[in-house]
């Protein structure tokens, strides 16, 4: 029928058919390259979408677990993304990569200018002489310092040495000579003159001009030099002009660990120079203290006014004592500076505290007093609920325990309306009168110098009647005056909480300094406690001096009480001795035993209803003014009070000079 | 043959991959879902809700608060008014017993906590840390009004509001400063031109239109929806305080210079009677308050706080003034309790009411009523047209 064709030949057929497309097929995959190299590809892209996917997972997974983590531990990856929010840094493409500079020295005149602005100019007469230092950054060529060394004076080189060898490496250094600055400029200064590349300046002589522009360890980019000709005329002015070429941001700066102290750091260290090894590139001091906190901090919430000027080097080792002070509270601390200046300002960033920046209000005395009550207002302001402030200012030291002491003795203002203020400064608290930590003494003059101020004291009685701008009073002797002080006393330790180093001030010189300041007792002990703090109180307190009194022992009148034989050489012992005092003001004998004592003899301090106390020879030594004390009562009648003559020459001579 | 090993393994590798591939794929898939679904399936059934994004950005924050020391409390209007509703039963519930978030979960644009200033001691790297746990986060600062009162200071800046955003919800931290006078200050949240003002619907804030005051308020603890949070011990009260906040700061500079023109009188007398009519002044608002009556300054009192920022000191007494609808009959007893006795009484409740007291040294208090007409308000007999509303002005409450 008709399958005898299609019977034998169907399978052959099929088969070959099959074959023959199993062929082709592989004819064509072996023959056409193209599409072989599609596969490949086709392949390959698999295996990259595989990998990919594989990249995805991972990715997807470390974000998973990183977000599942970042609840427990914030601080993840917090340096990464400081860094990321730096801002950028200009690189290089500032306007100009080079500063012309100019430097002037000459007998009454210098100046020095960068890119046309005058950074510095003194031709103000008898001030000023010596070597002027100026300080610039390499990098953008700020002022960060600004100094004048006195080396025609003794010891001003030394200092210009400590000074210079603060300076990091790569800064800006130029220096200029008005007047004569060679006479005291001794071997050691010479020698880091020339370490610094300058030729003239180891060689400097009597009257020379010199005018100098270097990099700090790297090249010398500008010098000039007069000699004087004969010792009584000055070298011929001279006047330097030379290019500074300005380095990149990355030279000028340390590599600190990217933190926020170091952040602050770093802020400081581009800005300002000569604080030595806080912007030290390796191993920088701290600046974070963390002292140990106080058990029971009475003063924790007791806000804390540091009372500054424009001596920033003084503040910065002022904030530095004061967070290093056990039971130190940062956070209530304001810094308030008199004036706009911004050195102060950096400094207190540095630390990051809160700095308060005052207009001046008038001039002198009267400024520092205006800035006093802003400064005590805005303190109670800014504190709405504090009952205290503390009073500080920018050139003393604080003591370890300076908290310590005042967490001990606040409760006395609150419960003894007698008291004025707690203070930390002993004004008869020298190396050779100052002996117990322990001990409290009450009195009627009010000694500044890191005290404790009551708020309602502040409010109700100080603000109203504060001195007005156009009064040139200070504000510390207004203060102790009767119509303020009220009869009322201030409580004091014999060893002094804190330490007045500043020898620069309105009132204040080196040979003030020198004489009433230096020798003064500072506790370093950490942790005193104070003794027997309630009998303190006004009543508790004359019940203690009578005590104090009847088992002291009378010394030997008939001796000078200005010769050291005066107190026997004991130890532990009390001893009292008795002083003409005709009337409440007659301090002719105390002042004339003061100043034998080497004590401070300016005006009255320290005394407590015509008593004084203090330590002679490791003994308690109590002076009562008789007959105007009370406690003349305890003198036997066989003695004869001492009296001691005013030299006739110091008559008339003004009495009183202020504390600053 | 060679050729067909090559494909064969082609072939193989080509699967292979994609075996591999499909396997990654499923695997991919399983992980996410069971990422996603991980706070649902771990507690299915027992939690509801708690996945919202507003839940979840008070977490955060609360957590971040927590670890870093931050004294907040939530002051959040719409959330405060839910919990005080539920207080009785939220104070019940113990710990995490919480089957339904019914409280953060509630859908809206911010939560709004409070921030103590004078209790928080590391302010610094507080900010860093926020945005590293995927917080957004704006900082408002401005000077501190502290200071305005005194001549020429001019200070660090201080933080006035913090907005935190995470994802579409946004943590309102609105930080409250210590004022003298015993209550807490915020300031007003104002945009300074870099800032980006679609950063979050600045218009739906809660707080910052204006700077506000309010009373300290004591604060408890509560676990909200499994989260424990600080809130006003009396909600209630703070929730009333909210749209009476509005502070006005006085003008301190006009007063300067009225004062360089005028000179300040700082006469003992003077000194004297400031500080007699402050106490006294003191003394009525704390009567007044306590009564919950709403009072103002008036007349010689509001001219002094306005023009110059104090007591005048020749107004001689201390003048109020009260809504004659706020009247209560137990003023008079009330003020008399406080140690006031009335000296005169004018007119009557329906017509011209005004109440003298007698303050201590001297200091008279006259409390005048005002009544409402349609157009214009008018007290004591004179008829006195005030087109704007009084708002307790900061010397009341110095």
């Amino acid at each position: 029928m008709d399958d005898w064709k299609a019977s034998p030949l169907a399978k052959p057929f099929g088969a070959r058919k099959k074959r023959s497309w199993y062929l082709t097929w592989k004819y064509k995959l072996t023959n056409q390259r193209a599409l072989r190299r599609f596969c490949q590809t086709g392949a390959v892209l698999f295996l990259l979408v595989t990998v990919i996917v594989n990249i995805k997972l991972i990715l997807d997974t470390r974000r998973a677990i990183s977000e599942a983590n970042e609840d427990l531990e914030p601080e993840q990856d917090y340096d990464e993304a400081l860094g990321r929010l730096e801002p950028p840094r200009r690189r290089g493409g500032g306007p100009r990569r080079v500063l012309d500079v100019e430097v002037y020295s000459s007998r009454s005149k210098v100046y020095v200018a960068v890119d046309g602005t005058t950074v510095l100019e003194d031709e103000a007469r008898e001030q000023g002489r010596g070597i002027h230092v100026i300080v610039l950054n390499q990098a953008t060529g700020h002022v960060m310092a600004k100094r004048v060394f006195d080396t025609y004076s003794p010891h001003e080189d030394e200092a210009m040495v400590l000074f210079l060898n603060m300076v990091a490496p790569g800064r800006v250094l130029i220096c200029t000579v008005k007047d004569e600055g060679s006479f005291h400029l001794k071997d050691t200064a010479k020698a880091l003159l020339r370490s610094l590349g300058s030729q003239a300046g180891p060689a400097l002589g009597w009257r020379d001009t010199w005018a100098f522009v270097g990099r700090k360890g790297g090249p010398v980019l500008g010098e000039k030099h007069s000699k004087s000709p004969a010792l009584s005329s000055w070298g011929d002015p001279v006047l330097l002009k030379t290019d500074v070429p300005l380095s990149s941001a990355e030279e000028a700066e340390c590599h600190w660990a990217d933190t926020e102290l170091n952040r602050r750091r770093r802020r400081f260290c581009s800005k300002v120079e000569g604080y030595g090894s806080v912007c030290s590139c390796k191993d920088p001091t701290p600046i974070e203290f963390s002292p140990d906190p106080l058990p029971d901090n009475k003063v924790l919430n007791v806000p804390v006014a540091v009372i500054a000027g424009n001596r920033p080097n003084y503040l910065y080792r002022m904030l530095r004592s004061l967070l290093s002070a056990q039971g130190v509270s940062p956070q209530m601390i304001t810094v308030f500076i008199d004036g706009y200046y911004e050195e102060p300002m950096d400094v207190v960033a540095l630390f990051g505290l809160r700095g308060i920046q005052h207009t001046p209000i008038s001039i002198k005395n009267a400024r520092v007093s205006q800035h006093y009550k802003a400064s005590l207002t805005a303190t109670f302001n800014l504190f709405p609920e504090a009952k205290f402030a503390v009073v500080l200012e920018e050139d003393l030291d604080i003591a370890v325990d300076f908290f310590s002491f005042l967490s001990q003795s606040i409760h006395l203002l609150e419960e003894d309306d007698s008291l004025y203020c707690i203070s930390a400064w002993n004004d008869q608290g020298y190396e050779h009168t100052a002996e117990d930590p322990a001990l409290l003494y009450r009195v009627e003059t009010m000694p500044g110098l890191g005290w404790v101020l009551r708020r309602s004291l502040y409010k109700e009685e100080l603000e109203p009647k504060w001195p007005t701008p156009e009064k040139l009073w200070d504000w510390d002797m207004w203060m102790r005056m009767p119509e303020q002080r009220r009869g009322r006393e201030c409580i004091i330790p014999d060893v002094s909480r804190s330490y007045h180093f500043g020898i620069v001030g309105l009132n204040m010189n080196g040979y003030f300094h020198e004489a009433y300041f230096k020798k003064h007792k500072f506790n370093t002990v950490p942790g005193v406690q104070l003794r027997n703090v309630d009998s303190l109180k006004k009543d508790a307190y004359e019940v203690e001096v009578h005590r104090l009194l009847s088992e002291a022992e009378v010394l030997d009148h008939s001796k000078n009480p200005c010769e050291d034989s005066f107190l026997p050489d004991t130890e532990g012992h009390t001893y009292v001795a008795f002083i003409r005092m005709e009337k409440d003001d007659d301090f002719t004998t105390w002042t004339q035993l003061a100043k034998c004592l080497r004590i401070w003899d300016l005006d009255v301090r320290g005394n407590h209803r015509g008593l004084w106390r203090l330590f002679r020879k490791k003994n308690h030594f109590l002076v009562v003014g008789v007959p105007a004390s009370p406690y003349s009562v305890k003198k036997p009648p066989s003695i004869t009070p001492i009296f001691l003559e005013p030299p006739p020459k110091e008559e008339g001579a003004p009495g009183a000079a202020e504390q600053t | 043959m060679n050729r067909i090993n090559k494909n064969v393994i082609l072939a193989l590798l080509t699967l292979t991959s994609s075996a591999f591939l499909l396997f990654q794929l499923y695997y991919y898939k399983h992980y996410l879902s069971a990422k996603n679904g991980a706070g649902l399936s771990k507690s299915k059934g027992s939690r509801i809700g708690f996945d919202s994004i507003q839940w979840r950005a008070v977490k955060k924050f609360i957590m971040l608060t927590s670890s870093q020391n931050v004294p907040v409390f939530l002051i959040d209007p719409l959330i405060l008014e839910l919990i005080n509703k539920n207080l009785e039963q939220l104070k019940n519930t113990s710990h995490g017993s919480t089957s339904e978030c019914n409280f953060f979960c509630v859908p809206r644009d911010f939560t709004a906590f409070a921030l103590q200033y004078h209790l928080w001691k590391n302010e610094e790297g507080w900010f860093r840390i926020a945005e590293n746990m995927g917080f957004q986060c704006l900082k408002i600062e401005s000077k501190d009004p502290r200071l305005d009162g005194i001549d020429s200071l001019s200070g660090t800046e201080i933080p006035l509001h913090y907005i935190c955003k995470l994802a579409t919800h946004a943590i309102h931290v609105v930080v409250f400063h210590e004022r003298s006078g015993n209550y807490l200050w915020h300031g007003h949240l104002r945009l300074k031109g870099h800032m980006d003002r679609k950063f979050v619907p600045f218009r739906k804030l809660q707080f910052g239109r204006y700077p506000g005051a309010f009373d300290r308020p004591e604060l408890q603890q509560v676990t909200v929806d499994g989260l424990e949070v600080l809130i006003p011990k009396d909600p209630m009260h703070f929730l009333e305080e909210i749209p009476h906040s509005r502070f006005i700061e006085c003008r301190y500079k006009e007063a300067r210079a009225f004062f360089q023109q005028y000179l300040d009188d700082s006469t003992v007398e003077a000194v004297t009677f400031r500080k007699s009519a402050k106490e006294l002044l003191q003394l009525a608002a704390k009567t007044l308050k306590q009564l919950g009556v709403r009072f103002w300054l008036s007349s010689g009192t509001c001219l002094g706080w306005y023009r110059q920022c104090s007591i005048i000191p020749y107004s001689k007494d201390v003048d109020l003034g009260i809504f004659i609808q706020d009247y209560r009959s137990n003023i008079i007893s009330a003020f008399q309790d406080a140690g006031l006795p009335l000296k005169h009484k004018f007119g009557k409740v329906e017509d011209s009411l005004e109440l003298s007291f007698q303050g201590k040294d001297d200091v008279k208090l006259d409390i005048f009523f005002f009544y409402e007409e349609t157009d214009h308000m008018w007290n004591g007999g004179t008829q006195a047209k005030t087109g704007k509303k009084f708002k307790v002005p900061v010397t009341s409450k110095q």
